[in-house]
Parts: C-alpha cells; sequence; structure tokens
C-alpha cells in the first residue's frame, strides 16, 4: 500500500511558521500514532515523550524512533511531574 | 478536551507551550489534481474538531492559557490508486467513507487526467498557546 502524507512538508511548514522550535526541547506528544510528525522533530529535540493508546502503532513508533519515550496510553494514564517539559503536542488528537 | 488542556498546563514549564493541530470543521475533499470530485463523508470528525476549536477557546477564557499565534494550512493524503485511497480512510479514520458517487465521479477525472494520483484535501488549524 502506497499511501503518501502529506509529501509537500505542509505540516512540519506550519510548526515552523508559529515560530516553536523543538530544538533542546522537552517534549510530549499525545496522540503520535506511528510517529508521521515525530519523525519530523526527533533529530531536534533533547526528550520526547510519545503517548497513543493504538498499541501497534506505538510498536512502529518504537521501531523506527529507539530514543523516543514511546507509550501505549492514553492521556488520563500518564504519569509525568508537573512542569517536566517544555512542549505539549496534541497531534491531531484534541 | 477541557480537561485534556488543563492536565497538559500543569505539565508544562511555566514558559512551555502547547501546540494544537487538529482538522478545522470543514469538511475533507476528494481531488483528482485541482479538480474536487466530492468529500469524505467523515461521520462525526467535523463535529469533533469543532469541538476541539471550542475546548482551546475555553481555556482561553479561563484565563489558563493565551493562544500566541494560528496557523492554517493544506494537509493532503495520496493514494496509489483510487481503491486504495478508500480502504485507507475506512481503515484509519473513524467511522468515514468515500461514498459511492464520489467514487465514480473521482475515477472519472482520473480517466481525464492520467498523470495526476488521487487525494484527500484536508484544512488544518496548528494553534499555539502559552500559560497566563
Amino acid at each position: 500500500m502506497a499511501i503518501v502524507e502529506d509529501p509537500e512538508d505542509n505540516e512540519i511548514a506550519a510548526l515552523n511558521a508559529v515560530a516553536v522550535s523543538f530544538a533542546g526541547r522537552r517534549v510530549l506528544e499525545i496522540g503520535c500514532g506511528d510517529g508521521r510528525l515525530t519523525r519530523r522533530y526527533v533529530q531536534e529535540a533533547a526528550s520526547i515523550v510519545a503517548i497513543d493508546p493504538d498499541a501497534a502503532a506505538i510498536a512502529e513508533l518504537r521501531e523506527a524512533m529507539p530514543g523516543v519515550d514511546a507509550r501505549a496510553i492514553g492521556v488520563d494514564e500518564l504519569d509525568l511531574p508537573d512542569h517536566s517539559v517544555d512542549i505539549v503536542l496534541f497531534a491531531w488528537s484534541l | 478536551m477541557v480537561d485534556a488542556l488543563s492536565r497538559a498546563h500543569r505539565l508544562l514549564e511555566p514558559r512551555g507551550w502547547i501546540i494544537d493541530v487538529h482538522p478545522t470543521a470543514s469538511d475533507a475533499a476528494v481531488e483528482v489534481g485541482a479538480v474536487r470530485t466530492g468529500r469524505v463523508d467523515a461521520g462525526d470528525a467535523p463535529r469533533r474538531h469543532a469541538a476541539a476549536a471550542r475546548a482551546l477557546a475555553a481555556v482561553v477564557d479561563a484565563g489558563l492559557l493565551a493562544i500566541e499565534r494560528t496557523h492554517q494550512f493544506t494537509f493532503y493524503t495520496y493514494g496509489d490508486s483510487l481503491e486504495e485511497l478508500r480502504d485507507y480512510v475506512e481503515e484509519n479514520w473513524r467511522n468515514a467513507r468515500i461514498d459511492d458517487e464520489t467514487m465514480a465521479r473521482t475515477r472519472e477525472a482520473l480517466r481525464d487526467d492520467r498523470r495526476s494520483r488521487p487525494r484527500i484535501h484536508e484544512h488544518v488549524q496548528v494553534t499555539t498557546l502559552r500559560g497566563t
């Protein structure tokens, strides 16, 4: 199957347009899926916690990006200390 | 949704950002090149996307967060074939489908334009918010 999402890179361009840099930031991504958006900033961020209730998608993300702390959970199960991240990214998940 | 935003706010450093990316409430279109052949029947998705926008407004009204910037962009999803695109929508979108009429119009458009692949065109908004 050859489905291609956003080959024009409009999404990352839009994130750049709102002028939030991921460089050196601690990021929590909620609704990461298989990491379609995560892979766009993984090289820049200091650390990433990526969550999604879809266990199969999280397994794909872990395989592709082993440095990401990927968890197959919903936001209600998330256990992180207060004030512990610089960016919370709701990736098509709100 | 408001609860999720409140929780995210607690996890943030005081000068951190919340970034929300979600489609607008407008329809996702099926296209061949620049020709719109129909829309994705996306079930309750427009209502959910509108609710997300209201949740953002609610946390801003409550004084918890302030909108820093918003930006809209187009998001295209391409399939090698129309059937592939239809199957992708049914498998990956919640309660969504491309109906038979749109499939027929798209096949016709593909016959007229053999160089283009079928695609879905979504309108998406990115919003950055910071604590007040």
